[in-house]
């Protein structure tokens, strides 16, 4: 934890007061004093206080009555679109995850359940409030998966550049308009970075302001590489010994690269629904609800197979089609549903 | 017919290193399945092909007719594809391991197996 230099001015919204006393009797001894925490029981309290005082961060509760964080964050965002904001709840969801980060919270957390939960949570609300200090820096998604932003960004229609780092290789992945145009990791470029990049076991990722890359390397549909990137993982993971954690992965050679093949993979198809089947995103599916039925009926399958057979966690389906490939990824808290014709080589 | 099918799964599949277990379900519903790995048990596989199995159909009303399926799970796969004649393999493999990368050819040879008496 690096300690700030200057106090930070921290705003913490909730009507659960006891909640309230906790963070700031605990967090206040946990900075050494590098917070002041002030605390508001609801939003219009809240608004009253950031009329008054300039806040370095504030952290929503989602679950607030009259106007519930969601609301509030959309108004702080417009209000105040310099002001960090972080959402906390105690019942997260994917719904309420994607609608706070929608609205302009870098951060959404569950609350703690115990005192390292707690603790956790104060390291990641100081490295966020640490972070405002750089420039460079739209913030840190730490409770959001590295494929979840990707997400979030092309289907934003964004443009950012993702800068990801672990101890021994540092990346980035551009975005230009929703479009994955150009990786690289170190020496590696193109679909066998962005593979490498998206099968770290850990580190750290940063959303930048987009400039362009010097060359673009990357022409795929983001849909397929993120699947081919999950396929690329878990492949991975498999064969990396678990007793060798500090062991540098082995860099994907080209050659090897499933993608980095000469085929062309064209996207005929895409569904992405959250955990409890609701639509986020889809694109040429002739019937959202059938497909939705599907991937219901492939997660049952799976967990049916998952109680016989001890092979650990449902990821996807694939199905190999006379003239076309169908992957169906079943997660808790999403379910995608990718349908792609792979021409000029072999699937 | 068994009999052959046996000797496919012990002679053909077991060649290939990382496979955990293999059956097949005869068109009649009943199976005949060869455990490699002591995780995953032949009746457990009976029980697992039975159950993709008996799914199949369900991708048809959804307009799919796959050659075959690959169920993957975080410490393992399974390859189900079935054949015109009914008979319904499953194959339960580590993945990452040679029988992984030889699953489309041990899938082709199941196709093309000619178990004629």
């Amino acid at each position: 934890m690096t300690t700030p230099a200057k106090q930070q001015q921290i705003l913490f919204v909730d009507d659960e007061t006891s909640f309230l006393d906790t963070v700031r009797a605990v967090f206040t001894a946990w900075s050494k004093n590098g917070w002041r925490i002030e605390v508001a029981s609801s939003s219009d309290q809240a608004l009253e206080i950031l009329k008054t005082r300039k806040f370095d961060l504030i952290v929503v509760d989602v679950n607030m009555p009259v106007l519930d964080g969601i609301q509030f964050l959309r108004i702080l965002n417009r209000r105040f679109p310099d002001l960090k904001k972080a959402a906390i709840t105690g019942y997260a969801s994917e719904e309420k995850r994607s609608a706070c980060l929608a609205n302009g919270a870098e951060l959404f957390i569950e609350k703690p359940r115990s005192s390292e939960g707690l603790k956790a949570i104060f390291v990641m609300l100081d490295e966020l409030v640490t972070w405002k200090q750089q420039a460079g820096f739209r913030g840190m998604l730490r409770q959001v998966g590295l494929q979840d932003v990707i997400q979030m960004e092309c289907l934003g229609r964004n443009s950012s550049i993702l800068e990801v780092q672990d101890r021994q290789v540092t990346g980035r992945i551009y975005i230009e308009d929703g479009r994955i145009v150009h990786a690289d990791a170190g020496e590696i470029k193109g679909e066998a970075a962005f593979q490498k990049l998206l099968s770290l076991p850990g580190g750290s990722f940063q959303l930048q302001h987009f400039e362009p890359p010097a060359e673009r390397t990357i022409e795929g549909q983001w849909e397929f590489l993120l699947m081919e990137a999950a396929r690329v993982r878990d492949e991975t993971a498999s064969q990396t010994p678990a007793a060798e954690p500090d062991v540098e992965p082995e860099p994907f050679p080209a050659a090897e690269s499933p993608v980095a093949a000469e085929v062309s993979v064209r996207v005929t198809e895409t569904l992405i629904c959250s955990g409890h089947g609701k639509p986020l995103y889809e694109w040429q599916c002739a019937d959202v609800n059938a497909r939705m039925a599907l991937l219901l009926e492939i997660g049952q399958q799976a967990a049916r197979v998952g109680r016989l057979l001890p092979l650990g966690k449902f990821d996807r389906l694939e199905i190999q089609l006379p003239t076309s490939r169908a992957v169906a990824q079943v997660k808790p808290n999403r379910m995608v549903f990718v349908q792609v014709v792979t021409e000029g080589g072999h699937s | 017919m068994n009999e052959k099918l046996k000797q496919w799964l012990l002679d053909g599949c077991a060649l290939a290193p990382g496979l955990l277990g293999g059956g097949v379900r005869l068109p009649d519903g009943n199976c005949v399945s060869h455990s490699f790995d002591e995780n995953c048990p032949a009746e457990r596989l009976d029980e697992t092909l039975r159950c993709l199995g008996d799914s199949l159909p369900s991708f048809s009303t959804h307009g799919f007719m796959p050659r075959w399926l690959t169920w993957t799970f975080e410490k393992g796969q399974i390859r189900l594809a079935e054949r015109a004649d009914g008979l319904v393999l499953g194959l339960a493999i580590r993945p990452g391991s040679p029988a992984a990368e030889n699953l489309d050819l041990i899938t082709e040879e199941f196709f093309n197996l000619d178990l004629a008496d």
